[in-house]
């Protein structure tokens, strides 16, 4: 029971993080009908962009962290401009051809600028841990979670409470009337390629001091942004937050029950399942956005 | 002033709109009709800047418009209802209808217009807080109308909107569009029921495969035997 309560903790301290990545995807793929993949790769550029602030340039831990999801969001907006804007009436096959590329890009870029061996960026957090009762955490990852929920707050308010939000939304659901009400569709592509990238640095820059950055974990991160947004309905944006802490919890039970090794099978694993069941995704709502 | 002079429009390669001229003028309540892939919402979509023409002018009170996008359009006073209600399902009552007054910057004003299209539409008001996706299809047009409303244009351009409605609601339909020309805005509507286009219209432009083929007020097209036999023939009206 104990365990159980430690890895409740656990995996919602990772579930904050895929659900950021999560929520950016689907928000990217709903609005641009864009599958991107250099999703992973904007998290490992987060992940290093905050190692060289804090432990290159010996900048403050949480203005590295904002500095590094700023400078992904820039990455963000440019890979819109340059890629996305220009391939805008491309077929698909073209688009995905050219987001695969780009991908393969930032990878052997993150390579040639840092090197193969894996860094940890340096955190001002104590190294023992708090202890609640039954359970423990690390200072660092209760940070983590803090700042996780307060991005998904922050980012459900923009998109629900602001009148750019409503228009994000508008051309989510409808791009061609979204026009003649007078929003710039192509502007809304770039903010929201922008965001999506930036709310997936930041989770980047959030988990670098937590687990090891290395040149190639955008890959399986990529992955699993795509396992998150499928288990919560493609273009769903409530069903990739769950998406995201479903596959925390998993993870984290499966890898304390049942094996370590296979922890990140198991994610995998209940995609299978759920695609198998309910190919809609966990979360078949009515509605798609907001 | 809305004049047109020899606008072309292609799909590709498809020639969609062949040397289109048509003028509205202030106050004026103008019909188009014509079948189905005749181009009359082409028409509407080319000045409402969702397609570019290929040739010809388009000018507003003298500015030549053509090709300018839906935006600047919007903000020079011409808002376009499209075909199909074309709502945000899952944006609220409320939300498509601040949508509608995206450009606009005056809070105050927006907030008396929204009033006054609550108390005009009271059951808009009564679903305020709902995702227009789950109103009736009457309640979606008139969403749509008030939308289009909410950006104050001097001119509204209607796409079919009767279409899909009961009789009744259709009635109520025609009786908004004439209540939107009473307060002094111009009406350009494209409607499939011809009878009622014709009978509530100033002046009205027949289309046919890309061009305009017959023009006049709406009761010398009423009266022309070619337009009667083509479009009215036959055909029980409602409205």
């Amino acid at each position: 029971m104990q365990q159980a309560l430690q890895h409740l903790v656990n995996g919602t301290i990772l579930g904050g993080t895929y659900a950021l990545l999560g929520i950016g995807l689907t928000l990217i793929f709903g609005v641009m009908r864009v599958v991107n993949f250099t999703h992973g790769e904007l998290y490992a550029f987060g992940a290093y962009m905050a190692y060289g602030l804090v432990a290159l340039l010996r900048l403050d831990f949480y203005l590295s962290l904002l500095l590094a999801t700023l400078l992904g969001t820039a990455l963000g907006a440019a890979i819109e401009l340059l890629l996305l804007r220009p391939l805008r009436r491309a077929d698909i096959d073209s688009v995905m051809l050219a987001m695969i590329g780009a991908a393969l890009v930032l990878q052997n870029a993150n390579m040639w600028a840092w090197g193969g061996v894996a860094k940890l960026v340096p955190s001002p957090f104590a190294g023992t841990p708090l202890v609640f009762g039954p359970v423990s955490v690390m200072p660092l990852r209760l940070f983590v979670l803090g700042i996780s929920c307060a991005l998904l707050v922050g980012f459900w308010l923009l998109l629900e409470r602001t009148r750019a939000g409503i228009a994000m939304r508008a051309t989510f659901q409808d791009a061609e009337t979204a026009s003649l009400m007078g929003v710039r569709v192509g502007w809304v592509s770039t903010a929201t390629f922008a965001i999506g990238s930036g709310l997936a640095a930041a989770a980047g820059a959030l988990l670098g001091p937590v687990f090891m950055v290395s040149p190639t974990m955008g890959d399986l991160v990529g992955l699993k942004a795509f396992a998150i947004v499928i288990l919560g309905g493609l273009g769903n944006l409530p069903g990739a937050v769950i998406g995201g802490f479903a596959l925390g919890y998993v993870e984290e039970f499966g890898g304390g029950f049942l094996s370590t090794e296979y922890r990140d099978a198991f994610g995998f694993l209940l995609i299978i399942l759920v695609l198998a069941v309910r190919p809609q995704g966990l979360v078949a709502l009515k509605e798609r956005v907001g | 002033m809305l004049r047109l002079e020899n606008v072309s429009v292609a799909y590709g390669r498809v020639a969609a709109l062949k040397g289109v001229s048509l003028e509205l003028r202030e106050g004026e309540l103008i019909s188009l009709i014509g079948a189905n892939g005749a181009g009359k919402s082409t028409t509407l979509k080319t000045i409402s800047g969702l397609l570019k023409p290929l040739s010809g002018r388009i000018t507003w009170d003298g500015e030549p418009i053509a090709g300018l996008p839906p935006r600047e359009i919007l903000r020079r006073g011409i808002a376009h209802c499209p075909e199909g209600r074309r709502v945000f399902p899952h944006l609220t009552v409320r939300e498509n209808l601040a949508m509608g007054a995206l450009l606009r910057q005056d809070g105050a004003g927006i907030a008396s217009d929204l009033d006054a299209m609550y108390h005009r539409f009271p059951r808009l008001k009564e679903r305020a807080g709902q995702a227009a996706g789950t109103l009736s299809g009457g309640e979606q047009q008139m969403l749509a109308i008030a939308r289009a409303l909410m950006s104050r244009p001097r001119l509204v351009m209607f796409d079919e909107p009767s279409l899909g409605l009961a009789p009744n609601l259709v009635e109520q339909v025609f009786r908004i569009v004439e209540e939107v020309r009473l307060q002094g805005l111009m009406v350009l509507m494209v409607e499939q029921n011809a009878l009622a286009a014709l009978s509530l219209c100033d002046r009205a432009y027949l289309m046919e495969t890309g061009c305009v083929v017959r023009s006049g007020t709406g009761a010398e097209l009423l009266d022309s035997g070619d337009v009667r036999d083509a479009y009215l023939g036959g055909r029980a009206f409602a409205a």
